[in-house]
């Protein structure tokens, strides 16, 4: 079984199972000379896209250890597991359960434990699995191919060409002429490993400012467990918040699925929320929405409740009548309700914007992020008083046989099939576009308010002059009048 | 003084008793020009003195019994789909008069409107500015709520319809769906009672249909006046939006058509009065017969012969259908 990919032109062995290693094929080898030895040999084309959302998957379930995983290359994960081991057992025990579910999961995975990424990587790929005391980075590098220092190809040739064929060749030679000719990135590689210079991982996921987690005894099914499982998380997780004298402003349920899987779910508030009740009644709507999303299979085995962003808790004194007056929270919580039912988009607010185009005067934002702004101070909006009740967001195109004079509203009008006959009508007022933003060559726009035979009133607008330009002007319906 | 009171109080009692037993409505004592005590429920004595939405238009108030309920889904239909604009401003104007007997008025005024996605973009999103100029509404007190189906529409108005902290929630929805039933009205009616809050059940090209809704109007628009100005009417202009009402259905059970006209400056209903409508028939052109002179009629003697008189009836003996016509 070989996996084959294209390079240069050529279709490559680009992975290979033990069988055809047995065979003496290897990593590079062209498909046709493979096919040539062996034409018994069954290639199959590799998929970059699959194995990478594999990766993924498996970051994602390798969570359940620590929150900072990151991918590394194509085909490794970093773990950083300071200060998490202990949760496990100790270092050992920790190792040995990461490479045991991942053999039950059907995976063949090489483990390294060290205290800089470097060694790990090095441990992994070339010891299996292994603990590197810290301190002891060097004597495990010294052994090595020049490949266990994570360098490029050029640099590795080069130096296997002067007869540095070890880590520990590198090591032992002289620095500065190093650097000058092989490069800054081999000695800060050799240092990294080494524990000289501090490397970070990049997590692949923001790391929640607070997590909870719980183990249930079985995997659990039931929607209602969760549920129950989420309410008791967030009573621990108030212990915390209220240490922190904070609120949760995004709160994360994490779900590890017996079978690797991971299901996260998000909820935001609009104002920094600890109660309990709460967070479950949010996380309750949220499961309702996506209930047919969410598959149990054979059940959850980890139940993780994270807050991704927190904000100051602002405390107030209810009144001796024991009713909170004056403050919206209950408004708030139905917005956040809202919102975990059914989107960011569900519950909007206007906001007025610096514009005099009539559909870019006003915004509609989320409930949640108003309050933020908390700008409640301001009165109506100024302007002219004539704008329509409801606007259309994209104008709708009318047609307009004839027009009494040409700068003059239209007599009649045919607007969605219907032929409207113009009783009055009141006008022009001439818009002019934002030449700052988009151009002088926009068409200005007459507006006019006219009204039916039956009493209905409409904004119509002509877009462009007549003799402005080579294209007639055009009509459109932009809004209805109560 | 005070046995006075008491005494009233036994009398309203003794009212209330009777309307009661009688099964008479409460409204229909308000339109007998009775006080009556309400029941001493929390949401009735927030409802305000009398639990009604005064439109300030006499004869349509008499006709709902005092107003528009404030603490009841109140349906409003339009006909077709054009007509949104005025069942939307109808709506509203209706809403904003309760601000104005809000009798805190430092609390805020917020109102939810709630509709689908869909029909938002078919009859146009409610536009701030325009809210604003014809209700007085500020852009921060409006929350617009737009749900992808119709249980979720509903879903959402449950859940407004009990918050005491908005003024008036509004649903949209279009054409007359199965799963807005008698229940699920009957949920939101109780919902509004218990928060004391109304609820507009705004229902774009339906018919009616049974729901627990104890008010339902049927708005229409109405020709517009001339902008009226110091100088008289301005020729050409559209002034005021006027709206045609008619009472479907109200606990009452009286007819009534009426055309009312919004001040948006004022924030009034107002009647439109016959001679600033349009006539709707033209004048004739030759009156046959001129209305009779005001005061008594004294009979002179004539000068001529009384035979001459003879075939001419005399006033008394006019016939009844060539009597005083009415004006309006």
């Amino acid at each position: 079984m070989l996996i084959s990919h294209r390079d240069n032109n050529t279709q490559r062995i680009a992975a290979l199972d033990e069988q055809a290693e047995a065979l003496r094929l290897k990593r590079g080898m062209g498909i046709a000379d493979a096919r040539a030895m062996y034409p018994s040999v069954e290639v199959v084309e590799a998929e970059p896209a699959a194995d990478r959302s594999l990766l993924e998957s498996l970051a994602d379930w390798c969570d359940r250890y620590t929150p900072l995983v990151a991918i590394e290359g194509a085909d490794g994960l970093f773990l950083d597991i300071s200060g998490c081991a202990h949760l496990f057992g100790g270092e050992r025990p920790m190792l040995d359960d990461v490479l045991a579910r991942l053999f039950q999961q059907g995976f063949h995975a090489r483990a390294g434990l060290a205290s800089t990424p470097g060694a790990a990587w090095a441990a992994a790929r070339f010891l299996g699995a292994g603990i590197v005391a810290p301190g002891k980075e060097d004597q495990l590098l010294a052994p090595l191919p020049l490949t266990a220092l994570r360098i490029e190809p050029a640099v590795r040739v080069s130096l296997e060409s002067v007869g540095l064929r070890t880590a520990g060749a590198v090591m032992s030679a002289p620095r500065a002429p190093l650097a000058r000719r092989f490069g800054k990135q081999l000695l800060i590689r050799l240092d990294q490993a080494r524990g000289q210079i501090e490397e970070a991982i990049s997590p692949r996921l923001p790391v929640p400012a607070l997590s909870v987690e719980r183990q249930p005894v079985e995997p659990i099914v039931l929607t209602e467990d969760i549920k129950a499982l989420t309410g008791l998380l967030a009573e621990t997780l108030r212990k915390d918040l209220e240490r922190r004298g904070e609120g949760a402003r995004i709160l994360q349920l994490t779900l590890f699925r017996v079978d690797g899987a991971v299901c996260r779910i998000v909820i935001g508030t609009s104002r920094p929320m600890r109660e309990p009740s709460l967070i479950g009644r949010l996380f309750q709507e949220k499961l309702a929405a996506i209930e047919s999303d969410i598959d149990a299979g054979y059940g959850f085995e980890l139940v993780r409740l994270s807050a991704l962003a927190v904000a100051d808790f602002e405390m107030e004194q209810a009144d001796l009548a024991g009713g909170a007056e004056g403050n919206d929270e209950a408004l708030a919580v139905f917005a956040d309700r809202v919102r975990a039912r059914l989107g960011e988009q569900a519950v909007l607010k206007p906001v007025a914007v610096e514009s005099h185009i009539p559909e870019r005067s006003i915004v509609m934002v989320p409930f949640a992020e108003v309050s933020e702004r908390n700008d409640r101070e301001r009165g109506p909006v100024p302007g002219p008083a004539d704008r329509p009740l409801r606007l259309f967001r994209h104008p709708e195109p009318v047609e307009v046989a004839a027009t009494e004079v040409p700068e003059g509203p239209p007599l009649h009008f045919r607007w969605r099939r219907v032929l409207h006959k113009v009783a009055r009508s009141e006008g022009p007022e001439r818009i002019a576009p934002e030449w700052w933003h988009e151009g002088k060559d926009m068409p200005t726009r007459d507006y006019f308010r006219v009204e039916d035979g039956d009493g209905r009133r409409y904004w119509l607008y002509r877009q462009g002059l007549y003799g402005a330009s080579q294209e007639a002007p055009r009509w459109f319906m932009h809004g209805i009048f109560a | 003084m005070a046995s006075n009171v008491v005494a009233q109080a036994a009398v309203f009692a003794l009212r209330r008793k009777i309307a009661k037993i009688e099964g008479t409505l409460p409204e229909k004592l308000v339109a007998a020009g009775v006080a009556i005590l309400h029941p001493s429920g929390s949401a009735w004595a927030e409802a305000g003195a009398s639990g009604f939405l005064h439109t300030g238009v006499a004869r349509l108030d008499n006709v709902l019994g005092g107003g528009v309920p404030a603490a009841a889904l109140t349906e409003i239909h339009g006909g077709e789909m054009r007509d949104a604009g005025a069942v939307t401003g109808f709506a509203l104007a209706l809403a904003s008069l309760s601000r104005n007997r809000e009798p805190d008025r430092e609390k805020r005024f917020l109102v939810l409107w709630i509709g689908m996605s869909q029909a938002f973009a078919e009859t146009g999103f409610p536009h701030a500015p325009g809210l604003g100029a014809l209700t007085g509404l500020a852009p921060d007190e409006i929350i617009i709520a737009q749900a992808p189906k119709l249980t979720d529409a509903l879903w959402i108005a449950e859940e407004a319809a009990r918050l005491r902290e908005l003024s008036a929630v509004f649903l949209e929805i279009h054409g007359n769906p199965v799963r807005l039933d008698l229940t699920a009205t009957r949920r939101l009616h109780r919902r509004a009672q218990l928060a004391g809050r109304p609820v507009f059940l705004l229902r774009q090209a339906a018919r009616a249909e049974p729901t627990a809704a104890p008010l339902r109007l049927v708005v229409s628009p109405a020709p517009a006046t001339a902008r009226s100005t110091l100088t008289g009417p301005l020729a050409d202009t559209i002034g005021c939006p006027a709206f045609t009402v008619t009472v479907s259905k109200s606990r009452t059970a009286l007819p009534g058509q009426f055309i009312l006209e919004w001040n948006p400056h004022e924030r009034a209903f107002q009647e439109r009065q016959p001679e600033n409508s349009r006539p709707v028939v033209s004048a004739p052109a030759v009156r046959p017969d001129i209305s009779p002179a005001a005061g008594a009629v004294v009979a002179f003697k004539s000068a001529r012969p009384a035979a001459a008189v003879a075939h001419q009836p005399s006033r008394q003996q006019h016939p009844a259908h060539r009597g005083a016509r009415r004006t309006g």
